[in-house]
């Protein structure tokens, strides 16, 4: 009876979240993310085992490197282990998906530790991976990651080039799914939800969530989805960090030196 | 027009050209990653909290590498070669940027440097009395501070930190109290790094001391000249290779210089030293940020110079004193 409450809930908490649609998640997150993520913190847990979501069928898998150079993988049972990265940097991961009347696609990327590649990431966003594509701009920062509470913005492309007025969806876990339009360049910005549970005091005591972008085009009788998932960590400000007490810490520094400022000008009219 | 054809206009020029790009140089001239940044080793306050910035400290990878890296020597037995590969590089790439331009990394590129002046500047224009030198008590008694952040704050607290001694708020404590971060990123819009946190003890005593400290900075800056630059662990840093830099402080004194005391007065950090007797000597100390204001206040000609290398680009003279003891007085009325 336990077991069936509990499975009832585990499935009404995810209902919704990338439903029918074709994505990357990270597999079997849960503890390992947190022990990899307690040290540093800086980009290093990032889970290099994951798992395409919803795909049926055969597909092809291309890992785009930080120096651009593309290897094809293969997928075991819908999931995939990165192979150990030599270069650090940025990874796409590219999954393609062909039927008769459409088109599906998933990216990921993924941040790896290794000797510095001498390309700019700038150069692994830019480059065309499929038709329809949602592009980072930029993607989080090395040794960062996408926080809740902050705006980011990011370009769809279709066959390389801007695809405007198109509706772009945000998917997490505890958050309703919410629409954005691009505008005429094909740029669109989202500000990622605070939407964490249970939270603990200390960032490394909090495993990221994942959010989900959708986009879908139809041309030439075809019909085109991509998606972009990511990770993205819960904002210290929304929890354990006062912004308005470091104001405050900021204005009892400045009073401080004033009232050096007031007593070394009295000392100076003392000595004359 | 002739007021402006001074060596502190054109170093406010090149102040303000090195501020817009460290601070906003990622959106024309490098990018937003970290990786694309020009040396990432900057030896000034250039912070890479801002994203938006050009470069960024060097004190940054210094205090990881000791965390995640040379740490590794203790905790996993790593050879001590690779375990220092990136210790050693970021060093490499400090002298060679010594080696350019010395100290005036400070004096003519911080962007912190650069907003402590200009606080000053608008104390000065609000009628505020200026303290004009700190006594040698005083400078005395702050110069070993910034040994003290440097070797504890940049290098054995974050080495502690990852050996295990310490908690992970040690792991970059410098930055965490460091008030480039919170000005730099300020100036982008990005209010974020104004905090109190109260993850730990560790955290929330980081976390206040950068708050009070910024804010005294500000304070302090309305009428002492570079309040924070004279406990900056950049300084300590440059010093170790400041024999090696082709740009210089060299003084020919003569019998003036024990009565004359026009140097130590015009010296924003307050060396005293540079007052002393020297023939044809480098006297570029280990405080000083290589702005200038000694050669251009100094009244006797041929005593103060600029040097690069072989070639002296600066020197000082009666009449260079004149004007710019005349441009002063018209600054401060």
């Amino acid at each position: 009876m336990n077991k069936t409450i509990l499975t009832l809930l585990v499935a009404a908490t995810l209902w919704g979240y990338g439903d029918g649609k074709m994505y990357w998640a990270p597999h079997g997150c849960d503890e390992g993310k947190v022990t990899a993520s307690k040290h540093g913190g800086h980009g290093m847990g990032e889970n290099t085992s994951l798992h395409a979501m919803n795909l049926e069928g055969n597909s092809s898998v291309t890992l785009i490197t930080p120096d651009l150079s593309t290897e094809n993988l293969t997928l075991i049972n819908n999931t995939l282990i990165l192979p150990k990265a030599s270069i650090g940097g940025y990874y796409a991961l590219v999954l393609n998906h062909r039927s008769d009347n459409q088109v599906d696609s998933a990216i990921r990327y993924v941040s790896q530790q290794g000797r510095p590649s001498k390309v700019s990431p700038t150069k692994l966003t830019a480059l065309p991976k499929t038709d329809l594509e949602i592009v980072p701009d930029p993607l989080h920062r090395e040794h960062d990651r996408y926080t809740a509470s902050k705006s980011y913005r990011f370009l769809l492309h279709f066959q390389g080039k801007p695809l405007a007025n198109t509706p772009v969806t945000l998917e997490t876990r505890n958050t309703p799914t919410q629409t954005y339009t691009t505008d005429s360049t094909g740029a669109f910005s989202i500000t990622l939800p605070n939407d964490f549970k249970n939270v603990q005091v200390g960032k490394r005591e909090n495993k990221p969530s994942e959010f989900l972008l959708i986009a879908q085009h139809n041309d030439t009788n075809l019909l085109y989805k991509s998606s972009l998932t990511m990770p993205y960590s819960l904002n210290p400000n929304d929890f354990w960090q006062s912004q308005t007490y470091g104001a405050g810490a900021i204005f009892i520094g400045f009073l401080g030196g004033l009232f050096l400022y007031r007593r070394t000008k009295i000392q100076g009219v003392k000595r004359g | 027009m002739d007021k402006f054809l001074t060596l502190t206009a054109l170093r406010r020029v090149v102040q303000l050209t090195a501020f817009l790009f460290f601070v906003y140089g990622a959106t024309i001239f490098t990018t937003f990653y970290t990786g694309d940044k020009l040396t990432q080793n900057l030896p000034a306050l250039s912070c890479a909290y801002d994203q938006s910035g050009g470069d960024l400290c060097a004190l940054i990878p210094l205090q990881h590498q000791m965390d995640h890296r040379v740490s590794t020597i203790f905790t996993q037995g790593e050879k001590v070669l690779p375990a220092l590969m990136g210790t050693l590089i970021t060093i490499a790439t400090v002298a060679g940027l010594i080696l350019i331009l010395n100290k005036a990394f400070c004096g003519w590129l911080c962007p912190l440097g650069f907003f402590q002046e200009t606080i000053t500047m608008i104390g000065t224009k609000l009628g505020l009395t200026q303290l004009g030198s700190l006594s040698h008590e005083t400078v005395t008694k702050i110069r070993p501070i910034k040994w003290f952040i440097f070797l504890f704050l940049v290098l054995i607290f974050p080495l502690l930190t990852g050996i295990g001694f310490l908690g992970h708020e040690w792991g970059s404590p410098f930055c965490s109290i460091c008030p480039s971060r919170i000005m730099t990123t300020a100036m982008t819009g990005d209010m974020s790094q104004v905090y109190i946190s109260q993850a730990n003890w560790g955290y929330f005593a980081l976390s206040l001391i950068a708050d009070l400290l910024f804010g005294l900075m500000l304070a302090l800056a309305l009428f002492v000249r570079q309040p924070f630059c004279r406990i900056c662990p950049i300084l300590p840093m440059q010093t170790l290779f400041k024999k090696i830099g082709l740009l210089r402080l060299v003084k020919n004194g003569d019998s003036h210089c024990d009565t004359c005391s026009s140097c130590v007065k015009a010296c924003p950090m307050d060396i005293f030293e540079i007052q002393k007797h020297a023939v044809n000597e480098n006297i570029t100390h280990s405080d000083c940020t290589l702005c200038g204001r000694c050669v251009e206040f100094c009244p006797h000609d041929g005593v103060m110079n600029f040097k690069y290398g072989p070639f002296t680009i600066l020197t000082s003279s009666k009449e260079s004193f004149k004007k710019r003891t005349k441009i002063d007085k018209w600054w401060k009325a």
